[in-house]
């Protein structure tokens, strides 16, 4: 070894968007700290947004570079290709509503610090999803989730806030130390962090039958369901999405689910493939798992935001289902899935954000009695919502949920698909609760008087929402092909390397 | 000596601090318990490294020290916050929310 270090070779363009993020989150956080409290109220959100916007638009920009090969920043640590720009895109995009829609959250209000912690978990999700070695995948992990708990505990006007903070810290801190034993594991089976070192010990023989090998393989899976909430790690999350303040719960529905089923395509279908029989059959038990417990656990719950919660353990099995295919229609499933699953979640969120603006009572299903007559605009865009969740046409996810069943059925593993259309008839019970009380029913006492000023972007971004679920669904060519195009490019890329 | 005494110290390390994450009803205990499972990791780790004769899972190592302690800050601060609203830090009783 000489004396002189030898530098790792470092791509600042191409790190662009993480290092925007970072210098946003301080910005922001020193925003915070200066001038009136009017002038903290407009100059803290307006950055966190700019922030989230350069980084979207630089994101975008690598795209040309991206799928002519992919892009390696700091020695193979990261890795841009496609379906990174894609996933980091909806995670960016998840953000910049949450950020709206927590605009007038009195936890927002305080200073610098809400917007700023949220700018750094939007940097780990860029981080995991680019991930190209294990110790960038763990640190973008921790990246994501440390920010989150303390996030979900910033209602501290709201005794359920902090004790879903603390509930999160623990649950989600057990799931970290789990995926780090899987990862130490992973490196003691193979001898390498790098993924394509890992790839071509897995592919050189003697590991694939390893119990080392395997078990890592398994408790890493089991520490990224905790982040999935996949069942049966998805305790926390019905309790943390009901006491985080709605617009985390929206960034959690949204960009956290991105983020952990997008580290689960990269490391599964990457690495991880050619071990694709010693995967496959513990993804199938937690997607029919996942299906079967959130459905059945969202039947009867009378909050919103916890029938949310326990819907999205659901939904992330539907795309659990579709990783276990790993081949490219599997990929341009999940990826499909996602960016409709997070456009639904969007508009269900801010209409729930909406009706318990300055009313608690306005996430149980009771508040939401009556309110077609009330606001019939909110209620149209909660019922398009619902009937995208429940699969039903003419909506996006119904065409998500074709994609889904196609890939799985195309892949060989019918009765997953047959698990995915029981477990969409279970939901339309739920679903379709919903709809019906907000039409049907006679709104309860005190319902009228209660939003004392309606938050117009509230209802435009539900409104938004809403009009893109039923687009894609009326008009899915272009998206499925795009899906199609990113999946393609980057298998393609990483096959080449 | 063999490589699987090592694992098997940071095997027991781990199922102790799962076992008490589990068991456990006073939230420092829990992350206490924590941070054994993160240690464990780092053990295994550092045994792999000496192993493969390379250095990643030394790095890896000392990027998890990192990790773990801003974890427990966090986990601290919030326990803290939680003392100070009058609320319980017994994990049983924090059950104004239920799975």
């Amino acid at each position: 070894m000489s004396a002189a270090i030898a530098a790792p070779h470092i791509d600042w363009t191409a790190l662009g968007p993480i290092s925007i993020l970072t210098g946003g989150a301080i910005l922001t956080l020193f925003f915070g700290l200066i001038g009136s409290s009017g002038f903290r109220r407009v100059a803290v959100p307006l950055s966190a947004l700019t922030t989230l916007v350069g980084a979207l638009v630089w994101l975008i920009s690598e795209w040309s570079k991206a799928s002519a090969g992919g892009l390696t920043i700091i020695s193979d640590a990261l890795r841009i290709d496609p379906l990174t720009i894609v996933l980091g895109s909806i995670c960016l995009i998840g953000a910049i509503f949450a950020v709206l829609i927590s605009l007038r959250s009195d936890s927002a209000l305080g200073g610098g610090e809400f917007h700023s912690l949220m700018l750094f978990s939007v940097m780990g999700m860029l981080v995991l999803i680019a991930s190209d070695d294990l110790v960038t995948l763990f640190l973008g992990m921790e990246l994501l989730s440390i920010p989150l708990y303390v996030l979900s505990g910033s209602a501290l006007k709201k005794e359920r806030s902090l004790e879903a903070g603390l509930k999160y810290l623990i649950v989600g801190s057990v799931g970290s130390a789990t995926l780090l034993y899987g990862l130490a594991l992973l490196y003691g089976a193979t001898g390498s962090t790098d993924f394509v070192a890992i790839n071509k010990a897995i592919l050189s023989g003697s590991t694939i039958n390893d119990s080392l090998f395997v078990g890592g393989m398994a408790l890493a899976i089991v520490g990224v369901s905790f982040k999935a909430s996949a069942s049966p790690f998805h305790q926390w999350t019905p309790d943390v999405y009901e006491g985080a303040p709605t617009g985390v719960t929206t960034f959690m529905a949204t960009a956290t689910k991105a983020a952990a089923l997008g580290i689960m395509i990269r490391l599964l279908a990457g690495p991880l493939l050619p071990a694709v029989d010693d995967w496959s059959p513990i993804i199938a038990v937690l997607a029919v798992l996942s299906i079967a417990v959130g459905n059945f656990g969202a039947l009867g719950q009378d909050s919103l935001k916890r029938m949310l919660a326990w819907s999205s353990v659901a939904q992330v099995g539907y795309l659990l289902a579709a990783v276990v295919v790993a081949k490219e229609l599997g990929i341009r499933a999940v990826v499909f899935y996602l960016a409709v699953y997070a456009v639904m979640t969007l508009a269900a969120f801010a209409v729930v954000a909406e009706n318990s603006r300055d009313w608690d009572e306005g996430e149980r299903l009771d508040g939401f009695a009556g309110l077609g007559r009330r606001r019939p605009w909110l209620a149209g865009s909660m019922s398009v919502a619902m009937l995208a969740l429940a699969g039903l046409p003419p909506t996006a996810g119904f065409i998500g949920k074709l994609t889904v069943i196609g890939a799985v059925v195309d892949g060989g593993h019918a009765w997953l698909a047959f698990a995915v259309v029981i477990g969409s008839l279970i939901s339309l019970a739920y679903y379709l609760r919903v709809i019906a009380v907000m039409w049907f029913k006679d709104a309860p006492e005190g319902a009228e008087a209660a939003p004392t000023r309606r938050a117009p972007e509230l209802v435009a971004i539900a409104l938004v929402a809403a009009a893109l679920t039923i687009a894609i669904g009326v008009m899915p060519s272009w998206p499925l092909d795009q899906a199609a195009k990113v999946t393609q490019k980057s298998l393609q890329s990483n096959t080449n390397r | 000596m063999s490589i699987a005494w090592y694992l098997a110290v940071s095997v027991i390390i781990f199922s102790i601090g799962a076992a008490g994450v589990l068991t456990k009803r006073n939230a420092l205990v829990i992350l206490l318990c924590l941070e054994l499972m993160l240690n464990a990791s780092n053990l295994a780790l550092i045994a792999f490294s000496r192993m493969w004769g390379n250095t990643d899972g030394q790095i890896f190592a000392i990027i998890v020290m990192v990790v773990a302690a801003c974890e427990v800050t966090v986990g601290l601060g919030l326990i803290v916050a939680i003392f100070r609203r009058g609320l319980p830090e017994d994990a049983d009783q924090l059950s104004e929310l239920r799975g």
